[in-house]
């Protein structure tokens, strides 16, 4: 689904992605750790070209997206992307905040939009808060309208950027359950987290990112129990 | 009391015979339409212009660089030289057909040169709303300017309004240069009648009221409307 080949990322002098690859494949978890620094959440947004890679490529369905020459908004259409600080459209309204891609983006008639959203928000357990505004809301009620208005769009991935570091903790739980369900019905996801008990009960992979490159990637159940890796060894030992 | 007598008398002679109120009047919808047509051709630039320099920090698209350029070349010159002189230039250089309408042209520069000073105003803005915001749309498959107009813009407008009205203020004081390429606005009005009645004073300091009672209610309404929106800021 998703090819990087070499992928590059330098900022002025600071290399940050110092050559990526990576086959994620339909249906997978993909669930990427790393300390601070790393380049994991740099490696996530160029993905979907949030960050522009300064050398490799990303193929996302057999399409080059790096080209120049591809509509790089059309691909983003089949992208979904949850971010660390929400980033709602404190704007509009919780349903609002929803409905506006489809119906801007995809061109969807107002009322199968809003029907959609209504459902998602039964989805996302939050049915009653379709005519707030998101800074009524708490961090982890905002965070699951996020998630709702990526899947609005019906992506064929979801991107999550540290999706719970910016909850309060007792808030956490709400949103990697709901990831959890998301999980289960098939969808394919990469999570950059540092969530360690969800990249082991959900990931179908985990990489370790450090130095820009990946250091180790395996099953979830080898990789906490078996690592190889003397930096990943150092840094599980800090955070487990 | 003779002076009051006198008073009396220079501020009757500035504004009842010959029907001279009217001349007020009519000098003021000059300046009010000026005004008007000048914030909105301002602001229709000023959008625009803003769009394109904030847009050159990330767009690799060929067209905008150089286009910024100009745009930044458009706000330096704008700002960095002063109006009469813009509508003197302006007047003479480019407009020089003889039938040429002095309004418009009032208008066109008043336009341009507030454009510039707009810009800059809605740059910052639009550079006030938070960098996760224009993420979010593009994420969503937005283009850059979707993006600017369904959320970006909205939202910045709450952070311009207070200036912008500010600039339309400063927009109706500055109309009054207007009559050096002989509009019949307001100042000129105030300057013909002091001709007439060979008391000068009294005209202008009539014109100076109204100026404040425009300036004083267009300070209220933009008031009301600051409240307005602070109202539905649910932060």
């Amino acid at each position: 689904m998703i090819i990087t080949k070499n992928l590059q990322k330098t900022f002025g002098e600071h290399h940050v992605l110092r050559g990526i690859d990576q086959h994620i494949k339909k249906g997978e978890k993909v669930v990427v750790i790393g300390p601070s620094g790393s380049g994991k959440s740099t490696f996530l947004r160029c993905l979907n070209l949030l960050e522009e890679p300064t050398g490799g490529e990303v193929i996302f369905e057999g399409t080059t997206i790096t080209d120049p020459a591809c509509d790089i908004n059309e691909l983003r259409q089949q992208m979904g992307m949850v971010f660390q600080q929400f980033n709602l459209f404190p704007h509009k309204t919780v349903l609002e905040n929803i409905t506006l891609a489809p119906v801007k983006v995809k061109k969807m008639a107002a009322d199968e939009a809003d029907a959609l959203a209504r459902k998602l928000l039964e989805r996302v357990g939050l049915p009653d808060k379709a005519d707030v505004y998101p800074g009524q809301l708490s961090g982890g009620q905002q965070q699951r309208i996020a998630i709702a208005r990526a899947l609005a769009m019906n992506p064929k991935v979801m991107l999550f950027d540290e999706p719970t570091s910016a909850l309060d903790p007792e808030m956490v739980g709400e949103v990697l359950e709901l990831m959890k369900e998301l999980a289960n019905e098939g969808m394919t996801m990469v999570v950059v987290t540092h969530e360690m008990g969800f990249a082991r009960e959900v990931a179908t992979r985990v990489l370790f990112i450090d130095e820009g490159v990946v250091k180790e990637e395996n099953t979830p159940e080898e990789f906490f129990s078996n690592p190889k890796n003397d930096r990943l060894k150092d840094f599980l030992s800090k955070v487990l | 009391m003779e002076w009051l007598n006198t008073l009396y008398t220079s501020f009757y002679n500035a504004l009842i015979p010959e029907k001279r109120y009217l001349a007020y009047i009519s000098g003021v919808k000059i300046t009010l339409m000026v005004a008007l047509f000048a914030v909105f051709l301002g602001v229709l630039i000023g959008i625009l212009v803003a769009v394109v320099k904030v847009s050159a920090k990330s767009s690799k698209n060929p067209v905008i660089k150089p286009l910024a350029a100009f745009c930044n070349f458009y706000t330096t010159v704008i700002r960095g030289t002063p109006l009469i002189v813009q509508i003197m230039i302006i007047y003479n250089l480019i407009f020089t057909a003889r039938d040429s309408n002095e309004i418009i042209i009032g208008t066109v520069c008043f336009g341009i040169n507030s454009g510039a000073y707009v810009s800059e105003i809605i740059r910052a803005g639009i550079e006030s709303v938070a960098r996760g915001q224009t993420e979010a749309g593009r994420s969503l498959g937005f283009t850059h300017i979707q993006t600017m107009r369904y959320i970006i813009l909205p939202q910045a407008i709450k952070n311009i309004l207070p200036a912008l009205g500010n600039e339309f203020i400063v927009l109706v004081k500055e109309t009054s240069v207007i009559s050096v390429i002989a509009v019949n606005d307001l100042t000129k009005m105030a300057s013909f009648i002091g001709s007439r009645t060979w008391d000068i004073l009294p005209p202008y300091i009539i014109a100076a009221v109204i100026y404040l009672l425009i300036t004083m209610c267009l300070t209220a309404v933009l008031g009301h409307f600051e409240r307005r929106m602070s109202q539905g800021d649910h932060h």
